[in-house]
């Protein structure tokens, strides 16, 4: 399952940056920073689909509402 | 008049007498409370008076771990064992990396960054590198939230890249700083009470890297090889030294129990404990100080492929005194767990089964059957074992100054 469209895009462009970048001159400082880049928005999609997976509605709703009737919980 | 200076245990004994005359009742009550003077030299501006929370201030605990902040599992976890689940902030900034619950306040060290993430581009520099994070602002602000005032911290939006507008963060009774460089600045070093360092090894990263991307149109195994290649040289200067200061580190290795395995997927985990900190025993496995090597899987415990394997015993980190609790394999059932917790002591459990029952809590956490989990848990018990004892000894203190 992949991340919402934008971070998705904004996942590949830096790829693809990242790469030209290299091609000039892999020790430079601007590579390295380039790949961290990835690296960060890589972690940010992941973030972005984890978000995606747990969005059951009667869950959020009881997040904010927890005394209302469907979301009471009774331990014992 | 009031006293502006940092409230830390060494300390309490003697700032007591020097408060009012009057009722050394009533500075007790007052002493968490600080008014910011302008010798205190705000930066980004402090919002007034604020009391700490409970009368002992504020327990500072520091998490280093690679990118990934806030929302990762083993602040799920440790906010978990302290009761209820921490949340953004309501009503702020929705891209915030704050997390608040009843006890705990989690900050995010990405929001001391110097540079967004165009003005790393342009110097050519890595969010690893120190040149990009404001240390100066960091220690400010977590002295100043163990004082007992509350601050305002700016944002690093992790999806635009900028810094966005500061956010109030009032102090809690445990405050944890998790990032990249929570033990990086010695002064930083100094105010925490407890410090953890999750050591993923090279190998075991490499696969959850994989399997964290390989979703993302764009990523290939060369490209995820590249970034975290990349990434070594910055990370090895200035992340990896940080294990040495840190009072537990969780080690995370592939396993010994699968030969040729690569996936990563069963895990050999070693929870390596320093000796002599003030408030923190470790854990250890029958019998404390010896060395044991222990299959729990038998006539007793019946476990499928590969099974669980148990070692402890002393040991030396970086020239200190250590103690290394060490667990490959994999949990399938309830009752391995029970059973591998029932054999193990000082996990400052309040019942029976306690770690086990906040494992099932969060069964669907990644490393819920693993030593990742395990240990990540069992440091949560272990930080609000060391809570309790730091708040009932300052509880203490005031008492025999008094007398």
């Amino acid at each position: 399952m992949a991340a919402p469209d934008q971070i998705q895009s904004n996942v590949e462009e830096s790829i693809k940056g990242a790469e030209e970048a290299c091609a000039e001159d892999p020790a430079s400082g601007e590579c390295v920073a380039a790949w961290d880049e990835v690296e960060e928005l890589s972690a940010a999609a992941s973030h972005a689909r984890d978000k995606q997976k747990v969005s059951d509605p009667l869950e959020t709703y009881c997040k904010d509402n927890p005394e209302t009737d469907e979301c009471r919980t009774y331990d014992n | 008049m009031a006293i502006c200076t940092p409230l830390n245990s060494s300390t309490y004994s003697s700032i007591i007498p020097q408060q009012n005359h009057h009722d050394a009742a009533v500075s007790f009550a007052r002493r968490a409370c600080w008014r910011a003077t302008s010798s205190h030299r705000p930066r980004r501006g402090f919002t007034v008076i604020t009391c700490a929370s409970s009368d002992a201030g504020t327990v500072v605990i520091g998490l280093a771990a690679d990118s990934g902040c806030g929302k990762s599992t083993f602040m799920r976890r440790l906010t978990s064992v302290f009761g209820g689940a921490a949340e953004p902030p309501k009503g702020g900034n929705p891209d915030s990396n704050t997390l608040i619950s009843d006890t705990t306040t989690v900050i995010c060290l990405d929001d001391y960054h110097s540079l967004d993430r165009t003005g790393r581009k342009e110097k050519g520099v890595t969010a690893l590198d120190p040149k990009a994070n404001d240390f100066d602002l960091m220690y400010d602000q977590v002295k100043a939230l163990k004082s007992g005032v509350a601050v305002e911290k700016p944002i690093y939006n992790h999806v635009t890249g900028l810094l966005d507008p500061a956010e109030v963060i009032k102090p809690p009774k445990i405050l944890v700083i998790e990032g990249l460089h929570p033990m990086f600045d010695e002064r930083v070093r100094k105010l925490l009470d407890f410090s953890i360092y999750l050591d993923i090894s090279n190998e075991v990263k490499f696969a959850w890297k994989i399997q964290r991307d390989m979703a993302e149109r764009g990523h290939s195994l060369e490209s995820i090889k590249a970034s975290i290649e990349a990434r070594k040289p910055d990370f090895d200067a200035y992340i990896d030294p940080q294990k040495q200061y840190a009072d537990a580190v969780i080690e995370v290795l592939p396993t010994t129990l699968i030969p040729d395995d690569n996936e990563g997927k069963v895990l050999r985990v070693r929870l390596i404990m320093k000796e002599g900190v003030k408030f923190f025993n470790p854990v250890y496995l029958f019998d404390e100080g010896s060395t044991i090597s222990w299959i729990p899987c038998g006539r007793k415990l019946t476990c499928s492929y590969p099974g669980i394997k148990f070692t402890y015993g002393p040991d030396t980190y970086f020239g200190q005194e250590v103690s290394v609790l060490e667990m490959d394999g994999q949990f399938d059932r309830l009752d391995e767990l029970i059973y591998v917790e029932s054999h193990l002591s000082n996990l400052s459990t309040k019942f029976y089964g306690e770690v086990t029952q906040q494992m099932l809590k969060h069964a669907d956490f990644p490393g819920s059957n693993n030593g990742t989990g395990l240990f990540q848990t069992i440091v949560g018990l272990k930080i609000r074992d060391l809570f309790e004892q730091l708040v009932a000894s300052k509880a203490k203190s005031p008492v025999e100054a008094k007398a």
